[in-house]
């Protein structure tokens, strides 16, 4: 091999750093479709981004957050209708959801394992039948943004700016003492408390922050569509793309919620504009599930690292790995 | 050094602990108290508590009643990771590594979370300390799902001391261990006493338990038939007849020479 100018480490910095330049800078030279499809890619990245957090770090599999993207919808939907700027209700989103998890995870964190996963279905079910039942959401019909300028450049650059700012911060968390107690957690709960964590505490934390994120791309989904039901945001196919999206990539990995919402989301928006394919879908991804789940239950990341690992060991033998 | 008789109040107090599954009574009002700096051996045949009692020490179980006092501070009934915080730590009989991680990661996590949440340099610098007490300073790397058993039960100790205990319980940390490697862990489990944590220690090797104890409880059926020194308790007639076997039994003999 050639030295290398920079080390393994600052190299995917460089890539990323350079990819998100070159994406703020997108609308310069892209045309609005394929800006669009870059803001559906965006969009996914951050809620597999953030699932990853408490699902692949801390592996508590959450089949519940369409919950948070519906509460940071209609968090914004609800006060641009009283005349707030849409982009100040972000933090209030971000808020809202990360008290819900919190509320939600006392109860739900007592479970373990596919129980916890059963009580977040019910939950955003229930949400998603409140939201349709009630009057101030607009029930089943939903809320229209008040009329006015809508300019999807910032909402572009909100949206791209928001999902490399959450693969950065999981990447930080996944080296933080944080993300150390959420890796124990998923090994070996009992373990990791043998050990002096509050596992609980985390298990909140981590939930808190990522129905945060969550909530605030929800925001933005419900500018750029300036609309908002409870057939789209709490749509429980919805949050079964959120859990897909990092499976397929590789669960608790830091670049597979990337690519999983890269080939998800693309997929998704190439599917949708072919008639035939438009509702085979679902059986789509549910075979690319079974696959994964079969053959590597890491996603295309723990693929990847074991065709790495062959073509090491083929030509030298050296390798002890 | 073994503890001063009488003055000095226990650093860790069992008063009247019962717990009970369903219809099983598995501990029946255990009373006994461990002064600082003790080698404090549990022994015991299969089913006579003796986890149960770790596990209700450390909180990892609920006691159905009686007290645990650490530093005459009740301690029974709060949750493991807060007893952990408090400075009482146990190991795990059947061991628990993460197995994802590394040797050093894994000590990192008691060395984070601990008594002495420490954090950076200070995390770094107990890791080593401690990896280099049980000896895995050349296995730091390693992934621990690679590890031997014995390496495994090392890591178990090595977790638990990174918390910076003052009170650590050890069960059955020589299972499984070859003869030369029970020698090793007699000399690290004093070692750890003289670094100042009092040790409760399971041990299934009698000669073992003998040797390094300054007093050892025996329980049967969840009850204390015994409590002394070594010596004492291996003369018991009671502990001989639930325990050890007949009065001819030639491991008993060699013990008490």
């Amino acid at each position: 091999m050639t030295p290398a100018p920079v080390s393994r480490r600052t190299l995917p910095w460089l890539l990323f750093a350079a990819a998100g330049l070159v994406l703020l800078l997108a609308p310069r030279f892209l045309d609005r479709g394929s800006l669009n499809d870059v803001w559906n890619v965006a969009f996914g990245v951050i809620l597999a981004c953030s699932w990853n957090i408490l699902g692949g770090f801390a592996g508590q599999v959450s089949i519940g957050y369409s919950a948070f993207i519906g509460i940071g919808a209609y968090t914004t939907v609800l006060l641009a209708l009283k005349g707030v700027d849409p982009y100040l209700t972000l933090p209030l989103s971000a808020l809202l959801a990360a008290v819900f998890a919190v509320l939600i995870g006392l109860p739900a964190f007592r479970l373990r394992g596919p129980y916890f996963t059963i009580v977040t279905i019910g939950v955003s079910e229930a949400v998603r039948v409140f939201a349709s039942g009630v009057s101030f959401t607009g029930g089943s019909s939903g809320l229209r943004m008040p009329a006015g300028s809508f300019d999807f450049s910032v909402n572009y650059a909100s949206m791209v700016a928001l999902a490399l700012a959450v693969i950065a911060l999981t990447a930080a968390l996944s080296r933080s003492p944080f993300g150390a107690a959420l890796g124990a957690i998923r090994q070996d709960i009992d373990a990791a408390e043998a050990l002096g964590i509050d596992s609980t505490r985390f298990k909140l934390g981590a939930h808190a922050i990522s129905a945060a994120l969550v909530a605030v791309a929800g925001s933005l989904y419900a500018i750029n569509f300036q609309y908002v039901a409870p057939g789209s945001v709490f749509d429980f196919r919805l949050s079964l793309s959120i859990v897909l999206m990092p499976i397929i990539g590789g669960v608790g990995t830091l670049a597979g919620p990337v690519l999983g919402a890269v080939i998800f989301s693309y997929l998704q928006i190439k599917l949708l504009t072919i008639p035939a394919l438009r509702d085979s879908y679902l059986f789509i991804y549910g075979g690319l599930l079974i696959l994964v789940m079969l053959f590597e239950p890491k996603g295309i990341v723990g693929l990847w690292n074991r065709l790495a690992a062959s073509v090491r060991r083929s030509p030298g033998g050296s390798d002890a790995r | 050094m073994p503890a001063d008789a009488g003055g000095a109040t226990p650093i860790l107090s069992v008063r009247s602990l019962s717990k009970r599954f369903e219809g099983l009574l598995a501990l029946g009002g255990v009373s006994f108290d461990v002064e600082k700096g003790q080698i404090f051996g549990v022994i015991g045949p299969n089913g006579a508590g003796k986890t149960t009692l770790f596990s209700c020490i450390v909180g990892s179980l609920v006691p159905t009643s009686g007290e645990i006092l650490f530093r005459k501070r009740r301690i029974g009934g709060l949750p493991n990771d807060a007893v952990v915080r408090r400075g009482v730590v146990r190991t795990h009989q059947i061991v628990r590594p993460f197995r994802e991680m590394t040797v050093a990661q894994n000590v990192s996590v008691g060395a984070l979370f601990g008594r002495g949440k420490r954090r950076g340099a200070e995390a770094a610098s107990r890791v080593a300390a401690v990896l280099e007490t049980t000896g895995l300073s050349h296995r730091a790397g390693a992934l621990a799902g690679t590890l031997t058993i014995g390496e495994l039960k090392r890591l178990e100790i090595a977790r638990a001391l990174a918390t910076e205990p003052e009170v650590i319980c050890l069960d059955e940390v020589m299972g499984g261990l070859n003869p030369s490697e029970i020698l090793a862990a007699m000399a690290l489990i004093r070692t750890i006493r003289d670094a100042g944590v009092t040790v409760l220690m399971i041990e299934h090797h009698i000669h073992a338990v003998v040797g390094v104890s300054d007093r050892i409880l025996v329980l049967n059926f969840g009850e204390k038939i015994a409590e002394g020194t070594p010596r004492e308790v291996v003369a018991d007639p009671d502990v001989v007849a639930a325990y050890l076997g007949d009065e001819t039994n030639p491991l008993l003999e060699e013990c008490v020479s």
